[in-house]
C-alpha cells in the first residue's frame, strides 16, 4: 500500500491529537461535574431526611398518632417519598405506594439495628437515594430521593461535552490541513520550480527572500539548477563546436569526392577504386556524424506537434522504396499523433532500416492505439534477436550478429540507440518480441498524454 | 543564366563546391564573407545564393536579411547547424530553403533545380483569384492586398498559389513540400515558417488569419 502523504500524515495527528484531548477533558469535566452534583444532592438529601426524622419522631410521642397523616403533612415535594416502618409494618402515603420496593434488604437490616444508612440505587429504571433514619425502638424512617431529574441533567451534559470534543477534534484537523498548507508552501514552490527545470526551463530559481527559514535549502537549490545550467550550456556549446568542427570538413571532402566521382572513367583502376572508397566512406563517416550528434542531444525535450503519422509511415515507406502495403493500422482511432515528428519519422527510418540490414527486410509495419498508448512495430523475418541480445542491442555500437560477418558497412551502431532515445525522450519505451511466425518485432510504446 | 554566388568563410569549403558546382555546370562565384557576397549580389545578381551561417562580421541571418531587403533572390542556407531554433531564425530572416552540411552535391544540385523550375511554374496562365482583399495573379507574379500590390518571394509566391488553386481544400504540409520545394522527404519546418511569413504580408492580424488558416494535425487551408 501506498504511504500517505505527509500533508495526509500531519492532519490525521492534529485530528486524533485534538480528539483525544478535548476527550479527556470531557470526560473529567463531566465526571467532576457529576460528583459534585450527586454530593450535594446527597447532602441536601439527608438534611431533609434528618428534618423529616426530627418532625415524624415529635409527632410520634402523641397518643395514638395516625401515622399515614403524619407522613402526609410532610412537605416531600415531588420527587422525595416518605415511609415509615414501625413493628415489622410499613406505612406510606397513598401515593407513595410501592415505595418500599426501593428499600434495599440491606439497608433495612443496617437501620433497624439502629444505624442509620443511605444507599444509591436503582429501581423501576429509576435511580433513587435510599436514606434510613432509625428513630426509637423498631421504627424506622425512610427517606426516598428520587435521582431521574438529576439524571436527565447529566445526560445532557454529556451530550454536550461529546460534541464539543468531536467539533475540536474537527477544528483540529482544519487546523493541521491549513498549517500544512501553509508550511508546505516552500516544499509545493521548490516542487514547482523542479518540474519547470525537468521540463526543460532553467530560468526557473527560487526567491530567498520568500522564506527566510529555508534560505538554506534555496540557496542550494538554486545554486544546484545554475551548476546544472552551466553543464548544459556548456554540453550545447560542446556539441555545436564539434558538429561545426566535423562537418565542415566532411562538406569539403564530400563536394571534392563528388568532383572525384565525375571523372572516375578518366582515372586508372586504383585510383578509380580509391576514389569510389573515399566517396563511400564520407557518406558513411557523414552518417556516423548525424547519429553520433543526435545521441549527444540528450537534453533536448521532444518538440511535440500534431502528426498525421498514416502519412509519416507512408512517405518513410516510400523514401525507403518498401511497398506502401507494409503499412497495416491496428485500432486507430486518431491517425493525429501529438509527438515530435522528426524524431518519429527517425524512430521509423532506423527501424526500418534495421529490419533491412538485420532480419532481411521489414515485413509489416504496425501504427496502433490501445490502453493509454499509441504504438510502432517493425516486423521482420529474419534470424530474430537472441534473448541475451534483447536488452544490450539497444546500447551504442552494438550490432546485430550477422552484420560483422557479412562486413557491413552500411550500419553506424546507433540506430536503435537512438530509437532508444527517441522513445524516452516522448516518455515512452522500446522493445524487441519475438514475431509469432520467426523473425524479430520491435514494438515502439508512447504515451498518449505527454507528461 | 546559371549562376549561384556561395557566401562561405572556409576557403576549402568554398573551393570545393566552386569545383563540383563548375561540373555540374553552374557559373559559380564566392564570397568569404557576408559583406562581400552582399556587395557581389549588389553588383552581378546571381540566380541564387548559398549562404552559411556563421560568418565572421555580418552573421548569416543579417545577410540573408540585406539580401532579401534588395529582392526575392532565392537563398538556401548551406550550415552546419541543425538547431531547429537556428533553422527556424534563418527561415524567418527569408531564407527559401535549408540544409545542414555535409550536403551531397546531387542533393545541392536537386534543390538548385527546384528552386529554378519554382520560379518558372509560378507563370501558369490561371486567371486571377481573389479572396475577399486578397488577390493572386499567377500570369502577372502578383499579389495583392485591397488591391495594392504585396512584395513576396518567389516561394512564398508559389506557396500561394498552391494554396489558391485548391482554395478551400486542405493541403498537408507534405504535399506542400512536394509541390513547392519539390522534396518527396523534407522538413515541414519551411512551410511552417514560409506560411507565417507569408501571413505577416497577407493578414491583417497575423497571430488570427482569416484568409490562411491552419487546419490542425491535417495542414493548411486558403479560405475562399
Amino acid at each position: 500500500m501506498r504511504r500517505a502523504g505527509l500533508r495526509a500524515r500531519v492532519t490525521a495527528g492534529f485530528t486524533v491529537g485534538a480528539l483525544i484531548l478535548s476527550a479527556m477533558m470531557a470526560l473529567v469535566s463531566y465526571q467532576l461535574t457529576r460528583n459534585a452534583l450527586l454530593d450535594e444532592r446527597e447532602r441536601t438529601a439527608v438534611r431533609a431526611a434528618y428534618l423529616e426524622a426530627t418532625v415524624v419522631r415529635a409527632r410520634l410521642r402523641t397518643e395514638r398518632p395516625d401515622i399515614v397523616e403524619i407522613l402526609r403533612s410532610l412537605d416531600t415535594g415531588q420527587t422525595r417519598r416518605a415511609v415509615l416502618w414501625r413493628d415489622g409494618l410499613w406505612y406510606a402515603r397513598n401515593a407513595d405506594a410501592g415505595t418500599t420496593e426501593a428499600i434495599p434488604e440491606l439497608l433495612q437490616r443496617a437501620a433497624r439495628a439502629g444505624r442509620p444508612a443511605i444507599q444509591r440505587v436503582r429501581t423501576q429504571g429509576q435511580p433513587a437515594l435510599v436514606i434510613g433514619v432509625p428513630l426509637a425502638g423498631t421504627t424506622v424512617f425512610y427517606h426516598v430521593d428520587y435521582l431521574d431529574e438529576l439524571e436527565h441533567t447529566l445526560q445532557v451534559l454529556g451530550l454536550v461535552l461529546t460534541l464539543v470534543a468531536m467539533v475540536t477534534a474537527a477544528a483540529g484537523a482544519g487546523i493541521g490541513w491549513y498549517s500544512t498548507r501553509y508550511t508546505m508552501r516552500p516544499l509545493t514552490l521548490v516542487t514547482s520550480a523542479a518540474q519547470e527545470i525537468a521540463k526543460g526551463d532553467l530560468g526557473a530559481r527560487l526567491d530567498p527572500a520568500t522564506e527566510p527559514d529555508l534560505a538554506q535549502l534555496t540557496t542550494s537549490f538554486n545554486e544546484m539548477v545554475n551548476q546544472l545550467a552551466r553543464r548544459i550550456e556548456r554540453d550545447r556549446r560542446f556539441a555545436a563546436d564539434v558538429s561545426h568542427e566535423l562537418r565542415s570538413p566532411l562538406q569539403t571532402l564530400a563536394a571534392a569526392a563528388s568532383v572525384l566521382g565525375r571523372r572516375r572513367n578518366h582515372l586508372d583502376d586504383p585510383s578509380a577504386t580509391a576514389a569510389g572508397l573515399v566517396a563511400d566512406e564520407v557518406t558513411r563517416f557523414q552518417r556516423l556524424v548525424n547519429d553520433l550528434l543526435e545521441l549527444a542531444r540528450t537534453d533536448r525535450p521532444a518538440d511535440r506537434g500534431p502528426v498525421d503519422v498514416v502519412n509519416l509511415a507512408r512517405q518513410v515507406c516510400r523514401s525507403r522504396r518498401l511497398p506502401e502495403t507494409l503499412l497495416e493500422q491496428g485500432d486507430l482511432d486518431d491517425r493525429v499523433w501529438v509527438v515530435d515528428r522528426r524524431r518519429l519519422e527517425q524512430v521509423l527510418v532506423n527501424l526500418i532500416d534495421n529490419a533491412g540490414r538485420h532480419g532481411g527486410g521489414a515485413c509489416a509495419v504496425r501504427l496502433g492505439q490501445s490502453a493509454g498508448l499509441y504504438y510502432v512495430e517493425v516486423d521482420d523475418e529474419g534470424p530474430g534477436v537472441a534473448p541475451d541480445d534483447k536488452q544490450v542491442i539497444f546500447d551504442r555500437f552494438v550490432r546485430g550478429r550477422t552484420a560483422s560477418t557479412r562486413g557491413d558497412s552500411e550500419g553506424t551502431g546507433l540506430g536503435l540507440a537512438i530509437v532508444a532515445q527517441h522513445t524516452a525522450a516522448h516518455g515512452g519505451r522500446v522493445a524487441v518480441l519475438d514475431r509469432p511466425g520467426g523473425g524479430a518485432r520491435f514494438r515502439v510504446e508512447l504515451p498518449v498524454e505527454p507528461r | 543564366m546559371t549562376g549561384v554566388l556561395v557566401i562561405d568563410d572556409d576557403d576549402r569549403i568554398r573551393l570545393s563546391l566552386t569545383l563540383a558546382l563548375q561540373d555540374e555546370g553552374y557559373t559559380v562565384r564566392a564570397a568569404a564573407t557576408a559583406e562581400e557576397g552582399i556587395a557581389e549580389q549588389r553588383r552581378r545578381p546571381a540566380e541564387t545564393v548559398l549562404v552559411d551561417l556563421m560568418l565572421p562580421g555580418i552573421d548569416g541571418y543579417e545577410c540573408i536579411r540585406e539580401l532579401r531587403r534588395n529582392d526575392g533572390v532565392p537563398i538556401v542556407v548551406v550550415s552546419a547547424r541543425d538547431d531547429t531554433h537556428d533553422i527556424v531564425a534563418a527561415l524567418e530572416a527569408g531564407a527559401d530553403d535549408y540544409l545542414v552540411k555535409p550536403v551531397a552535391v546531387k542533393e545541392l544540385t536537386a534543390r538548385l533545380r527546384a528552386l529554378r523550375r519554382r520560379s518558372r511554374t509560378a507563370l501558369t496562365p490561371v486567371p486571377g483569384l481573389s479572396f475577399g482583399d486578397l488577390e493572386v495573379v499567377p500570369e502577372a507574379g502578383e499579389v495583392r492586398l485591397g488591391g495594392n500590390p504585396v512584395a513576396v518571394t518567389r516561394t512564398e509566391f508559389r506557396l500561394l498559389c498552391e494554396l489558391a488553386y485548391h482554395a478551400g481544400r486542405v493541403l498537408s504540409r507534405q504535399q506542400l513540400l512536394e509541390r513547392v520545394w519539390d522534396y518527396t522527404v523534407g522538413d515541414e519546418r519551411l512551410v511552417d515558417v514560409h506560411v507565417g511569413r507569408l501571413r505577416q504580408k497577407i493578414e491583417e492580424d497575423p497571430a488570427a488569419p482569416r484568409h490562411l488558416v491552419t487546419v490542425r494535425g491535417l495542414g493548411y487551408r486558403l479560405q475562399r
